[in-house]
């Protein structure tokens, strides 16, 4: 039994362990999800703006570049239209430079900005641009010469070819950006999509975690429940055979004091009231003041001890006036007894109280009624000390009241007091006891009897 | 003379048989039956008709107290002398009341149980010296525990003397004859006498009278 109580409780140990565990994974995993998503809806978002910006910086960089063109070309045609205003030339020529220096530098940054895989083709637009520049740049420093060269290469359409080489270009790279913004949208649904499935994935697993989690939990609450439900009956049980067995016992203790009372009554206590009259009969018939009469006296004497011995063994084990005489009579030998003894007055009043109780009842009441008087002499010193036994209907109350010291029934229960408790709860009856510290103490007893029976074995 | 037919009761047959052997050596008394219980004894004392039934207190089937209440009920005439082994008031109590008119102890039966039949076939009552001394013993012990004051020298010496005659178990009218006066003043006196003693039954005077062994 402790053994198997011990693995019982190693075992609900460790799942308790496994409870706790479990739960707390479940709590982590939860936590984790949570972190999880908000990092990434996070970066969603900064991606999301990041790619956007980007978009519009190479946007705005492309349209400073076709701006810088038409720029470009008016300062050229103003340029040619001025002639020989070398002076307005001269600062038309600083403005042209400004402006590409201003273009290409824009172009640069936006460049650098860039990851090296998607420089390409604005590369080639710097390229084409430096061209551009190198093709017009030189005609402004060639004066009038070169303003015939460039107005050649401006007839002939040179400069106009590759200005809408390079529009054509920036074109080209803004469809370029658009792709590539498409693309990186994309990029992002995907990544999203890949998160929402993710997502999906591990609160399947937590939702499953939970399940299993909330199966075991029910599971082993069911169990503990069972356990306890158990384990209350059990106690039930054992309360139950206490009683019994508590029965048992007193019931076993009356019935062998009976016996050897009603065994040193009616036997030895007879036989030598017997061999008496034996003794006293010889003794009648042996001649006076012989020496054989002499012995035969000292015999009677030795013999009328041992019967006052006996007789008083068997009242003590259990008087015989309780099988004889009833009740009443029991006790109030008992009162006498005491009192006697003790020198403490014992009263008893009886009302009505039948001679034939039930065995079980008249017993009972004897034995508490013993107890009491017992109690009263050792411990309360009481002068007096009242029994009433009274029977009304089919109850019988008995009250033993002294004027004693008394004490705090509810602080000293003692092991009597427990005995007589079991011995009238056994016969469906109420003890009670009333005492205080100052002014002694009355013990009640209320015993239903049973319905009288009218066969009388006796 | 008449011999005086006893009849015995107890449920040990060396009891008995010892009682016998007593009896039987007087020559004015005659066993006429044995009993074992106490059903046996109302039995053979209604069969039988003695003058004296020698009763047990402790047989199987009917206790000898019950038996000695059914004896006297159905013919007063018996004189019921119980044996007991106790000298406790509460067997001489009840003894008196089912109507015995002796107590006697097993252990000094071969002493007194001749003088009790004696006593009892003249109408008196017959209590063992025993019995008396320690019913005289506790009445004198409660008085002084209580405190109180003995009730007898409240009685006046007439009263007195019909007490003890009373409790000697003489009839109002043998009372009256005995002292000369009409059996109602002897009630009226037993009245008083009871008021006066707080007691209520014949069985209880006898007790009384007993205990301050004004009879023995």
């Amino acid at each position: 039994m402790p053994v198997a109580s011990f693995a019982r409780s190693q075992s609900r140990l460790g799942s308790r362990a496994v409870l706790i565990g479990g739960f707390a994974a479940l709590l982590i995993l939860m936590a984790i999800i949570c972190i999880d998503s908000l990092q990434t809806l996070g970066k969603f978002e900064t991606d999301n703006t990041q790619i956007r910006e980007d978009f519009l910086y190479r946007e705005r960089t492309l349209e400073k570049v076709r701006a810088g063109l038409y720029e470009a070309g008016n300062i050229v045609r103003d340029y040619i239209l001025l002639g020989s205003d070398h002076q307005a030339q001269e600062s038309l020529r600083t403005e042209f430079q400004s402006i590409h220096d201003e273009t290409t530098a824009a172009l640069q940054a936006c460049i650098q900005s860039l990851p090296s895989g998607k420089r390409e083709p604005f590369q080639h637009l710097a390229v084409e641009l430096e061209k551009y520049g190198s093709t017009i740049g030189p005609t402004f420093a060639s004066g009038a010469k070169a303003d015939k060269t460039l107005e050649k290469s401006v007839l002939r359409g040179d400069i106009l070819s590759r200005h809408a080489e390079i529009l054509a270009l920036t074109k080209e790279v803004s469809t370029v950006n658009d792709e590539d913004l498409k693309e990186a949208e994309r990029r992002i649904a995907e990544a999203a999509a890949q998160f929402r499935r993710r997502l999906l994935r591990v609160a399947v697993i937590a939702f499953g975690c939970g399940l299993v989690l909330a199966a075991v939990t029910i599971i082993y609450a069911g169990q503990l429940e069972n356990s306890v439900k158990e384990k209350y009956y059990e106690s039930l049980q054992a309360q139950r055979e206490l009683k019994e067995l508590s029965k048992r016992l007193v019931d076993t203790e009356e019935r062998e004091r009976r016996a050897i009372s009603r065994e040193l009554h009616d036997e030895v206590g007879q036989s030598l009231s017997a061999l008496l009259m034996d003794v006293e009969n010889l003794a009648e018939m042996s001649p006076r003041e012989s020496a054989f009469r002499q012995g035969l006296q000292n015999i009677k004497t030795l013999a009328e001890n041992c019967v006052n011995e006996v007789r008083n063994m068997a009242l003590l084990l259990r008087p015989s006036m309780l099988d004889d005489l009833g009740l009443v009579a029991a006790v109030e030998w008992q009162a006498r007894e005491v009192s006697k003894r003790t020198g403490m007055l014992v009263d008893t009043v009886d009302e009505n109280v039948s001679d034939d109780l039930p065995e079980d009842h008249k017993t009972c009441v004897y034995r508490i009624v013993q107890e009491a008087l017992n109690n009263c002499s050792k411990h309360s010193y009481a002068r007096n000390v009242k029994v009433v036994l009274s029977q009304e209907s089919n109850h019988l109350r008995v009250s033993i009241e002294d004027d004693g010291k008394g004490f705090d029934p509810n602080r000293a229960r003692g092991l009597g007091l427990i005995g007589m408790t079991e011995r009238v709860s056994q016969l469906g009856g109420v003890l009670k006891v009333d005492s205080n510290p100052a002014g002694g103490t009355c013990l009640r007893i209320d015993l239903p009897l049973p319905m009288v029976s009218t066969d009388r074995e006796n | 003379m008449k011999k005086l037919r006893i009849l015995m009761a107890d449920d040990h047959v060396v009891m008995r048989t010892g009682l016998r052997v007593l009896l039987e050596r007087q020559a004015n008394l005659e066993v006429v039956g044995e009993a074992a219980n106490g059903r046996e004894t109302i039995e053979l004392a209604a069969s039988l008709k003695p003058d004296v039934v020698v009763m047990d207190v402790g047989m199987p089937s009917l206790n000898g107290i019950e038996a000695t209440k059914a004896i006297v009920t159905q013919r007063p005439a018996t004189a019921v002398i119980v044996l007991s082994m106790h000298a406790d008031e509460s067997y001489v109590m009840r003894a008196l009341k089912a109507g015995a008119r002796a107590y006697l102890l097993k252990d000094s039966a071969a002493a007194d149980l001749i003088s009790a039949i004696e006593a009892v076939s003249q109408g008196k009552s017959f209590f063992s010296p025993k019995v008396s001394r320690i019913l005289a013993e506790d009445y004198i012990r409660v008085l002084k525990q209580k405190g109180a004051v003995d009730t007898y020298d409240l009685l006046t010496s007439r009263e007195q003397e019909i007490l003890q005659l009373l409790a000697e178990g003489k009839a109002n009218k043998e009372v009256a004859s005995t002292l000369n006066i009409s059996p109602y003043t002897v009630e009226t006196h037993r009245g008083h006498i009871l008021q006066k003693l707080n007691l209520h039954n014949p069985a209880e005077l006898i007790l009384y009278a007993v205990r301050k062994q004004i009879i023995s």
